[in-house]
């Protein structure tokens, strides 16, 4: 699904991404850890074409990322609030991520009814912009809008930060079962190990933009992700 | 306790974010001011002499305390709009231990330090010493003094206590501007004469000193109102504009364009829903009136349209050149979203065009009530209609690529520099030149109206090829929007 094939990409002489290869297999569940600065946003920007790497390159579907825009043809993501379009109301801006993938506002209207749980009645008919909401709601739009584009590859950085305890386990829950279902490949980066290891089915370590550990999970994953952080 | 807070100012000012920006935009409001404050002092000491060649004749004094009202009214109005609350800096300090007296107080007298509470003094002062002290005594002129020291007070506050109440400024604004015109309209066909008030109050204070102390009273009543009102209030959800029900809208004329249209409507979202957008697009309006001070009966008797041509190329243009010098930063806040998303950059770069074509045809429509005053002005304005959507979108949109400065949408566009960059210095240059230069020669050789076909075909040329240019644009797009894309994170 996805290969990296000698990524690098430095900042005013420090290198913050340096991955030599990685290979993704479709339907995989990634967790990306790594303290801050480790590199697992700028490698998920330059998984989205939005950074241009110095070196290297990465492959979706065995096309350059940076050359083609098939990839979003299939893939969904949401970084950050810098996502969202906040001038909208949550349920506009649905509508037109919908229609970007040719779905009808009656369309969006029935997939957004699957998530009136897991929005908990704070998202829709609030009468408000998206700049006006919480950190924890204007995520939950983001991620809403990602999974609704049906993607075959997702990519959430920290999603878990900002949501309510509910939403987490439901978020948890909804992912697990998208990648058995649907074969979804997701990109996870989070500082909750908990959540990561309970999530994810494979775990990458980075540190200072290099790979240290690759490691599919299993009962021991926590303590050994534990130990590596309190060293 | 006041003294930490105003050095808190102090700091804030001289540690914020875009420092550069903020002090750029001090220097030129500071010349503004240094600007009206020399006009101002000359109109205070000049005044007997500039009454006395306006109404010759006339007791100055008499045309003075006309003056006076007829000042402090159109003070009002301009503070309605310029006038900002000082609301949002007392946030950090409401949950400390900090009686609210102590910040209503400190928000009461940072408001009085306002270019609007000093212009009155260089205005009024000189000549009350000059002409007032001299000849009345000393007495009166103090009298005059207070009468104006409380008008600025009570205007200030009066303000200040409006603005905390409504919400809708721009309404009040237009309704005290109708307002102060209607009764200039009065006043000019004498049915009833704010002068002759004005003139009968001040000729009372001058018999009567101790009435200015009416004024005095006026402007303290105003403030304990004011003060009692924050304090009751002293809530920033209370105190800051209030938010009504939003609600989401669609633009049926625009889906017609498909997908085009479905970015041209979000744009159009954008434009409405933020302040600086929203100022720009005012400004754009009140441009319309340019042409009142460019359009001669002269020259346009004698076909001179190069002078007039700059005129017509802004007002026609005013949408492209306001929106269009930002360009791309608009987006600036989500601008990672709208590359990682399904969106055709070609689409992206049409839409922008589709824009641009919409607005400049809606301004010109608007601006053809000049055709009341000559017919010929229909015809440069098409020429400058044409130009500015054939060769005018292609250089914004082209100038756009270069620029890498995020833009804060969400502040008041007046004196705003934050995020103006080379970029939109430079622009104006070949965005205005280009037609005077197309036109020069036809004018010299004493051809107007073949000057005006050129820029016209010019015009009409280029936008005939817009194929050609978005493929130009969206290859510039793509090589430049990881730069983009970096600059606006910032």
């Amino acid at each position: 699904m996805i290969e990296v094939k000698n990524l690098i990409k430095g900042y005013g002489g420090r290198t913050v991404v340096d991955i030599e290869r990685l290979n993704i297999k479709a339907g995989e569940t990634i967790g990306l850890v790594g303290n801050n600065g480790a590199g697992k946003t700028t490698f998920f920007r330059m998984l989205l074409d939005l950074i241009r790497p110095d070196g290297g390159e990465i492959l979706s579907k065995d096309i350059n990322v940076a050359n083609s825009a098939q990839w979003k043809d299939y893939t969904a993501s949401y970084l950050d609030e810098g996502f969202l379009i906040d001038y909208l109301t949550p349920e506009e801006y649905f509508t037109f991520i919908g229609s970007l993938h040719g779905l009808s506002v009656a369309h969006v209207g029935d997939y957004l009814k699957q998530y009136e749980e897991f929005f908990n009645g704070e998202i829709l008919n609030r009468g408000k912009y998206i700049r006006d909401f919480s950190k924890g709601n204007q995520n939950k739009v983001g991620i809403a809008a990602a999974l609704m584009q049906k993607p075959e590859l997702l990519i959430l950085d920290e999603p878990f930060a900002n949501l309510d305890p509910t939403t987490q386990i439901r978020l948890k829950a909804l992912i697990k079962n998208l990648s058995t279902t649907q074969r979804l490949t997701t990109f996870i980066s989070s500082h909750d190990l908990n959540h990561v290891t309970d999530v994810c089915s494979r775990i990458i370590l980075l540190e200072k933009g290099k790979i240290i550990k690759d490691f599919y999970t299993d009962e021991n994953s926590l303590k050994e992700l534990e130990a590596y952080f309190s060293e | 306790m006041l003294s930490t807070f105003l050095s808190h100012q102090w700091k804030s000012f001289w540690r914020s974010r875009n420092k550069a920006g903020s002090i750029a935009a001090q220097v030129v409001l500071g010349f503004f001011m240094l600007y009206f404050l020399i006009v101002a002092i000359g109109i205070g000491l000049l005044m007997e002499t500039i009454i006395g060649k306006i109404s010759p004749g006339a007791n100055p004094l008499i045309i003075f305390n006309g003056f006076i009202l007829y000042y402090f009214l159109f003070d009002l109005a301009i503070r309605v709009q310029m006038q900002e609350l000082p609301t949002l800096s007392i946030v950090p300090y409401l949950h400390l231990n900090i009686s609210r007296k102590t910040i209503v107080n400190f928000l009461n007298i940072k408001s009085l330090f306002s270019i609007f509470n000093i212009l009155p003094w260089f205005i009024f002062f000189p000549f009350i010493f000059v002409s007032v002290m001299f000849k009345q005594g000393g007495l009166v002129g103090v009298a005059y003094l207070l009468s104006i020291l409380g008008l600025i007070f009570f205007n200030n506050f009066f303000i200040l206590y409006l603005k905390r109440k409504s919400i809708n400024n721009v309404a009040i604004f237009g309704a005290g501007m109708l307002l102060i015109l209607g009764l200039v309209g009065l006043d000019y066909y004498e049915i009833i004469s704010i002068r002759e008030f004005s003139n009968v109050i001040f000729q009372a204070v001058a018999k009567y000193p101790f009435l200015c102390l009416v004024f005095v009273a006026l402007g303290f009543a105003i403030f304990t109102v004011n003060s009692s009102f924050l304090k009751s209030n002293l809530y920033t959800e209370e105190l800051s504009t209030k938010d009504d029900k939003k609600a989401s809208t669609d633009y049926p004329f625009l889906n017609s364009f498909g997908r085009v249209g479905e970015l041209a409507a979000l744009e159009l979202k954008l434009i409405l829903r933020h302040k600086r957008s929203r100022s720009s697009l005012v400004m754009g309006l009140l441009f319309l009136a340019y042409g009142f001070l460019f359009y001669k009966e002269k020259q346009l008797a004698s076909d001179q349209f190069g002078t007039m041509l700059f005129a017509a190329i802004f007002m026609t243009g005013i949408s492209i050149v306001t929106y269009g010098q930002f360009m791309f930063a608009w987006q600036s806040a989500h601008f990672d979203g709208l590359l990682s998303n399904k969106i055709n950059f070609k689409d992206f770069i049409k839409a922008k065009f589709l824009l641009f074509t919409i607005g400049s045809t809606v301004i010109t429509i608007l601006s053809s009530f000049y055709g009341f005053m000559s017919y010929k002005l229909l015809l440069l304005h098409l020429a400058a209609y044409l130009y500015n959507i054939g060769f005018g979108t292609v250089l914004v949109l082209f100038f756009a690529t270069n620029n890498y400065k995020r833009l804060d949408i969400t502040q008041s566009a007046s004196f705003n520099w934050q995020g103006v960059g080379a970029t939109q210095w430079i622009l104006g240059f070949p965005f205005f030149l280009v037609p005077i230069l197309l036109y020069v020669p036809f004018g010299i050789m004493n051809k107007p109206y073949w000057g005006l076909v050129a820029i016209g075909l010019f015009g009409l040329i280029t936008l005939l090829l817009r194929n050609y240019w978005i493929k130009l644009i969206v290859n510039r797009f793509e090589k430049q929007r990881y730069k983009i894309a970096e600059g606006f994170r910032e």
